[in-house]
């Protein structure tokens, strides 16, 4: 195999990329100066190299605990269980959230053969369960079917653990138009309404 | 709905077609194997996109070609094209594409009559099943998003049982039960709204014995929402882990036809099984031109030589009500085809080509 054809097949193995896709970003490396390719060559191996996964909460930094469950101003009485190191840093963004997070490495998915055992759920158990600070467990799958139904199974492992479990809320989006809005989303809406603060 | 022209490529025998059909609709006469059923199933690709007779989409690309496209103004103008490498297909309305399949399923109605048709009546319960989920798909948007999050969720809670999971597939109940609900509910609320419809159409065919149809769920009940499915996949989890798949949900349910309180399905004689099955075809027109507000095109697929004179004239009163707008009949001679449907131009259909 030639240089070119094996930097395609690895290009192509990313997510969203198909082969065409694949050969047109090798040519475009081979037209760019070398010094700019060797940087990105540099990137990807350093990633590699420095970052893994967080061996409490399953977050990736280049730290193991990672920042966030070293950081001494964190609420530890609040965890976030999100299906995606990648969650958490949308959550982040927000800046509205100060308590700890859980990575579950995915959903619950019996044709890809992901069952709970693939899931990092008994180490949520274990962290909740030992005597720790954590009083509430606030569950942020994704809003998808087997989003709902890993929430729904990671709160049924939760129930005799003592401490509060809560779904993130579901509805319109923010600045949206709720004419265009779809019919799920609307009937969600409305199910999960409530009082308006005076 | 009115079909101004219609394209096919390499569709099963039709290797090229440009028709342009007349606003009434148009008779073919041409010898079995011709593809006069071809033509009519390149029209009605254009409803569902996928094959009348349960093909799969490579088996339709005509022999060593590498895929078909069939176009056809109905105002929209609805295009859809396939390619056996990557098995792609790509739909589009008015020029622009449609990404989802749901969004363009019922741009175009049509409704097929063909003798194939009373194995709706005298097969198993598959087949109404799928006749009620079809029509509803066409004439609501919801039933078809109900269906594929309920096939969504069965595929992963019947995976989970393969791996023989409870706890797992158990997790799916709620989705599959919220889901099932939807489903049956629509399947039974629209077999309330249309049974006498079903009983008068039966009559005008010449049917003596009070005719019957009703929405028959075991699991199921018309007050019992959600809640009464899950309860029931709760109840039998051994019996889905032992046989590893769901047993319980609107994929057991049936179409009950009845005559005099009578299954139809193992007591009609062959001639009530036709009367009913048309009953069917018709009621299903009449759904969609309530929903959509236009009556959908006709396609007689060779409908009317089994039929004896008495029927034929009863049918051909029931088709100027139930299905008055543009309508493309098949038949092999000249002789079968009735009188009244005539006025009609004629063509011919020889090897796959039209010859007028
Ligand atoms: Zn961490």
């Amino acid at each position: 195999m030639s240089a070119i054809d094996e930097l395609c097949s690895e290009l192509a193995k990313l997510p969203g990329i198909g082969r065409k896709t694949a050969t047109r970003l090798t040519y475009f490396l081979l037209k760019q100066p070398p010094d700019e390719v060797v940087r990105l060559a540099a990137a990807i191996r350093s990633v590699s190299e420095r970052i893994r996964p967080c061996s409490v909460c399953g977050n990736l930094g280049e730290t193991d605990p990672c920042l966030i469950c070293e950081d001494p101003r964190r609420d530890k009485e609040l965890l976030c269980v999100v299906e995606e190191a990648s969650d958490i840093g949308a959550i982040e963004r927000t800046g509205e959230y100060r308590g700890l997070y859980h990575v579950l490495g995915g959903h619950l998915s019996p044709l890809d053969g992901i069952g709970p055992e693939d899931l990092r759920i008994e180490g949520l158990r274990a962290r909740v369960a030992n005597g720790c600070e954590v009083r509430e467990v606030i569950l942020a799958t994704n809003p998808s079917m087997e989003g709902e139904v890993t929430a729904t199974y990671v709160r049924g492992v939760l129930e005799n653990a003592g401490v509060q479990v809560t779904r993130i809320a579901l509805g319109l989006p923010v600045g949206g138009d709720l004419e265009y809005a779809d019919g799920v989303t609307i009937a969600q809406a409305l199910a999960a309404r409530r009082e308006m603060p005076r | 709905m009115r079909l101004a022209s219609l394209t096919v490529r390499n569709f099963r025998n039709l290797a090229s077609l440009d028709l342009e059909l007349p606003p009434d609709g148009v008779v073919i006469i041409g010898d079995n194997g011709h593809g006069k059923t071809n033509l009519l199933e390149a029209v009605y690709y254009l409803v569902l996109f996928r094959s009348l007779r349960g093909a799969m989409d490579r088996e339709l690309v005509r022999f060593g070609e590498a895929g078909f496209f069939i176009a056809g103004d109905a105002s929209p103008r609805v295009t859809v094209g396939y390619e056996i490498h990557g098995r792609r297909k790509k739909v589009t309305a008015n020029g622009k594409e449609i990404k989802r399949l749901s969004d363009a399923v019922g741009l175009v109605v049509a409704v097929v009559l063909s003798p194939a048709d009373r194995s709706i009546v005298d097969g198993g319960p598959a087949g109404r099943r799928r006749y009620l989920d079809v029509l509803l798909s066409l004439s609501d948007a919801t039933h078809l998003a109900a269906l594929t999050d309920w096939k969504a969720a069965m595929k992963q809670r019947n995976a989970a049982l393969k791996r023989g999971n409870a706890s797992e597939a158990q997790a799916f109940d709620r989705p599959v039960a919220v889901a099932a609900a939807k489903v049956a509910a629509r399947r039974h609320r629209w077999a309330v709204e249309w049974q006498s419809r079903f009983t008068e159409l039966c009559t005008s065919m010449g049917e003596r014995t009070a005719p019957g149809m009703v929405y028959s769920s075991r699991h199921w009940t018309p007050d019992g929402a959600a809640e009464g499915i899950q309860e029931n996949l709760r109840l039998r989890i051994e019996r889905d882990l032992r046989r590893g798949t769901t047993t319980v949900g609107p994929h057991r349910d049936d179409l009950l036809l009845t005559l005099g309180e009578r299954d139809i399905r193992r007591f009609g004689s062959a001639g009530q099984q036709r009367t009913a099955a048309i009953a069917l075809r018709l009621l299903e027109a009449q759904a969609l031109s309530t929903s959509h507000d236009t009556a959908p095109i006709a396609l007689f697929d060779d409908v009317f030589a089994e039929l004896d004179q008495d029927r034929q004239e009863r049918l051909l009163l029931l088709i100027k009500e139930s299905l008055p707008g543009q309508a493309i009949i098949t038949a092999p001679r000249d002789a079968e085809v009735p009188a009244a449907l005539f006025e009609r131009p004629r063509w011919r259909m020889v090897g796959g080509a039209i010859a007028r």
